[in-house]
């Protein structure tokens, strides 16, 4: 998606482009992405697929895709910030 | 519980006197650090913090206060706990013998040494009733109290310098001695003393915490808790029995919990729900670190009492037992070494010199006996005072029972001590030695069930058990049991596989059973297989180069694509590294990042704008042209193949419309909207047309007006132009002939 003509050398800066408080689900394979995908109620939730192993969800319905996937008898790993992983 | 860190109350005490009005504050550092020069305010807020952390200073201000001011510090060093209401205040120093109880705590007020609690953070309690306006007076902000009434602070390193103060108190002993001829007050301390382990409630915070985080509790607009919720507590088995070594019944012990709970945070209030927060980091440091800020909570307890129970949601006017409390430990800490009093004799006590039982107005329900119920039933359990039963009568009787009645008689055939951590938690001796020496204490059955020998139990070990197991019995010997959703929760925070083994190969007095171990390593893989990111980081990188170097300089993130790598907080980037061509903050509304070309279905995306949203949204119903253009910009195209893929995939016309006002800015071009509803709209057709043109409109509006010559015009297609069937031409011809019109045929 980037295109910068000047490839970084050693030391030089890496062009980047940054996406800030981006809520992603990452799973082992991508046929657990497929299987959540098939999931009428998940879906509802992601908007799109970045690679075959991660989703993006729909800003602000984090808590409901954990409890759905909770529901599915998913134990999900909830990484933030402040710790690294916390209790839901 | 309170940091000790000088620095962290400095600060406060910075903020709190930025509060104060420029004169009032004058008059404080006046007294503090007695400036020669007239200072600036930021200038005299800076030195009146440092003064406060430099003990020669604090001890020479000490000896210019009056003894019942200096008293006040002591108690409030006692008590550890750095905020204290004022009304408590005044009462401890009416219980000393000081008619005006006022006074002292204004001198210290006006000192320097004790100042109104204005902030209102999750560090302070609470707020009084200035916050946003400087105070003028100490009278002034006295009389603007805020809902939860005059809270004041003072920083333990002031509080402490003046433990050591003769409080004046009485040594009750001595009375008992002299009632009883010699015989209650010379117990034996080798005469059956009792001492609690101290585990009792954090044990029972622990099986709160548990139950709240499997069902938050929900509060009333009244503070109260809901029906429901009131009922799950009261019958809740672990939360409200007895103690294996009880002395004394303790009314609503699962609402004293909450209240335990809420001063420890490990509850927190979100949205009028308590949820589960973390367990006490202070556990990790031992037992003797966890009671002493079980202690300092004591006097910040309103919603439960010894003499009610629980309060909560219910209008207080003031609280007489934090002061009662302190003032009950003080008079256990003036008994000569090894003697013990029985709780009736202090109770006595307060009751004559409390100003709130001395007065005249006190109802009779309020003057039933609570005290005997605190100590040997709270205290007791906190490890706090020491049991000793009641010496046998001369004529050799047995020894008069326990009363389980709190309610009519006390409970009566004990006498307390203090222990050595309550006469440590008073700042009069040095900490004692709480740590268990038994480390193997955890017998890990096949069924999933630990046992848990009290006796080897710490809080450490407690905590990290309540992590990944579920209580099911406290006594002697507790009970938990392993469950999937434990250990999942042990898991989420912060705990592995591996530690979780640890933990209980470290403590287990047998090896863990093959079944346990093949249980846990199902759960925690389990676990591992979906990672959820609620609010990372995504860095997009140019190319897989871009993001291997990236990577080889030492960026934490994990990596997703051969582009794509997420970082759990930003703070972990070190950005010298990179050069930003772009940000999106996701938790912001959607960026207008598209331009539409003058076709109409030609979309160009700006890729230093745009965003992941985009990235999926658009290939639904368009298609990419080529690369990204020189210009930092990539290009889709509307077409008929794309926008069919789009409507079966349910992209709508609205949806589309949205889309365009959302991420262009503009309405949906027509050409999109042709090909959107194309398929949808009637079919149009082809067709010849002999058309009629005149030379201007007024003629062509006569023709269609004119009922010779309208039936014969099939329909008007423009201001100038009609047309006509062919097989009228000849009837249209002959009547515009007779009106002097002429038709000329190309």
């Amino acid at each position: 998606m980037l295109n910068d003509p000047v490839r970084p050398t050693s030391g030089a800066r890496i062009p980047v482009k940054l996406h800030r408080r981006v809520c992603l689900v990452q799973t082992e394979d991508a046929l657990l992405a497929e299987e959540l995908l098939a999931r009428k109620k998940l879906a509802q939730d992601i908007v799109g697929r970045l690679t075959d192993r991660v989703l993006l969800i729909r800003p602000g319905r984090v808590e409901s895709v954990i409890q759905e996937l909770q529901k599915m008898g998913h134990t999900p790993q909830v990484s933030t910030k402040d710790e690294g992983r916390r209790t839901k | 519980m309170y940091v000790a860190d000088p620095a962290y109350w400095s600060d406060i005490q910075r903020q709190t006197l930025a509060c104060y009005d420029e004169a009032l504050l004058r008059q404080v550092a006046a007294r503090l650090v007695k400036p020669r020069n007239q200072w600036p305010v930021e200038d005299l807020i800076e030195r009146s913090a440092a003064a406060t952390s430099n003990p020669v200073v604090i001890d020479r201000r000490l000896q210019d206060l009056t003894p019942p001011a200096r008293r006040v510090l002591a108690l409030i060093g006692h008590s550890r706990q750095p905020y204290w209401n004022l009304g408590s205040l005044v009462e401890l120093t009416i219980a000393l013998g000081h008619s005006d109880g006022l006074q002292p705590a204004l001198e210290l007020l006006e000192a320097g040494l004790l100042y109104p609690s204005l902030r209102c953070t999750a560090e302070t309690p609470s707020t009084n009733g200035v916050a946003g306006k400087k105070i003028k007076s100490f009278e002034q902000w006295m009389g603007t109290p805020g809902p939860s009434g005059l809270l004041v602070f003072t920083p333990p390193q002031i509080a402490v310098r003046a433990i050591g103060e003769d409080l004046g108190l009485p040594d009750l002993s001595e009375s008992e001695r002299t009632a009883a001829c010699g015989v209650a007050g010379n117990a034996k301390p080798q005469a059956a003393v009792q001492e609690a382990d101290g585990l009792e409630w954090l044990l029972r915070l622990a099986v709160l915490w548990q139950q709240v985080s499997g069902a938050p509790l929900r509060r009333t607009q009244q503070g109260g808790f809901f029906k429901r919720d009131v009922e799950r507590l009261q019958q809740d088995v672990l939360l409200n029995a007895a103690p294996a070594d009880r002395l004394a019944d303790v009314p609503d012990a699962a609402f004293l919990a909450i209240a335990l709970a809420e001063q420890e945070r490990m509850i927190e209030e979100v949205e009028g729900e308590w949820r589960a927060g973390p367990l006490p980091p202070v556990w990790d440091k031992g037992l003797t670190a966890a009671l002493e800020s079980l202690w300092m909570d004591l006097p910040r307890l309103s919603a439960w009492n010894p003499l009610d129970g629980w309060r909560g949601g219910e209008p207080q006017t003031g609280n007489p037992f934090p002061s009662a409390y302190l003032l009950a430990f003080l008079l256990l800490a003036r008994l000569p070494e090894g003697a013990s009093v029985r709780p009736e004799t202090i109770e006595e006590w307060i009751l004559t010199q409390h100003p709130y039982w001395t007065s005249e107005s006190l109802r009779p329900s309020r003057q039933k006996p609570w005290l005997g119920t605190f100590l040997l039933g709270v205290a007791y359990q906190l490890r706090l005072v020491q049991a000793v039963r009641a010496p046998t009568a001369p004529t050799g009787e047995t020894p008069v029972p326990p009363s389980t009645d709190r309610r009519d008689a006390g409970p009566t055939g004990w006498r307390v001590r203090l222990s050595p951590t309550g006469r440590w938690l008073l700042g009069l001796a040095e900490a004692p030695s709480l740590e268990t020496v038994y480390t193997q204490t955890l017998l890990v059955q096949p069924n999933l069930q630990i046992l848990a020998y009290r006796q080897g139990l710490s809080s450490s070990l407690i905590a990290r058990l309540t992590q990944l197991a579920a209580w099911e019995n406290l006594g002697a010997a507790c009970t938990l049991q392993l469950q999937p959703e434990t250990v999942y929760r042990a898991l989420e925070a912060g705990q592995t596989f591996d530690s979780i083994r640890l933990t209980l190969e470290q403590h287990g007095t047998r090896s863990l059973p093959p079944a346990v171990l093949d249980s846990l390593r199902t759960w925690s893989n389990k676990r591992d297989r979906i990672t959820l990111y609620p609010s990372a980081t995504l860095l997009e990188f140019g190319s897989a180069e871009d993001l291997n170097e990236a990577l080889a300089r030492g960026l934490p993130a994990v990596r997703l694509s051969d582009r794509l790598a997420v970082v759990v907080s930003e703070e972990a980037i070190e950005f010298r590294h990179f050069r930003l061509t772009g940000t999106r903050d996701y938790a912001l509304p959607p960026e207008k990042c598209v331009h539409v070309e003058a076709d109409g279905v030609t979309l160009s995306v700006d890729l230093a704008r745009s965003d992941l949203l985009l990235e999926t949204e658009i290939p639904r119903f368009a298609e990419l042209v080529g690369g990204s253009t020189a210009d930092g910009r990539r290009q889709f195209r509307l077409t008929p193949a794309s926008l069919s893929a789009g409507r079966s995939a349910g992209v709508t016309l609205t949806t589309l419309e949205t889309w365009f006002h959302q991420r262009a800015g503009q309405q949906l071009p027509p050409a999109a909207r042709l090909l959107m509803t194309a398929g949808l709209a009637e079919p149009p057709r082809l067709r010849r047309h002999l058309v009629l043109h005149v030379v201007d409109e007024d003629l062509a509006d006569g023709l269609v007006q004119w009922p010779q010559t309208r039936e014969l015009i099939e329909e008007r297609l423009g201001p100038t132009a009609l047309v006509v069937a062919e097989e009228n031409v000849a009837a249209l011809r002959e009547r515009l002939s007779a009106a002097g019109i002429t038709i000329a045929t190309i």
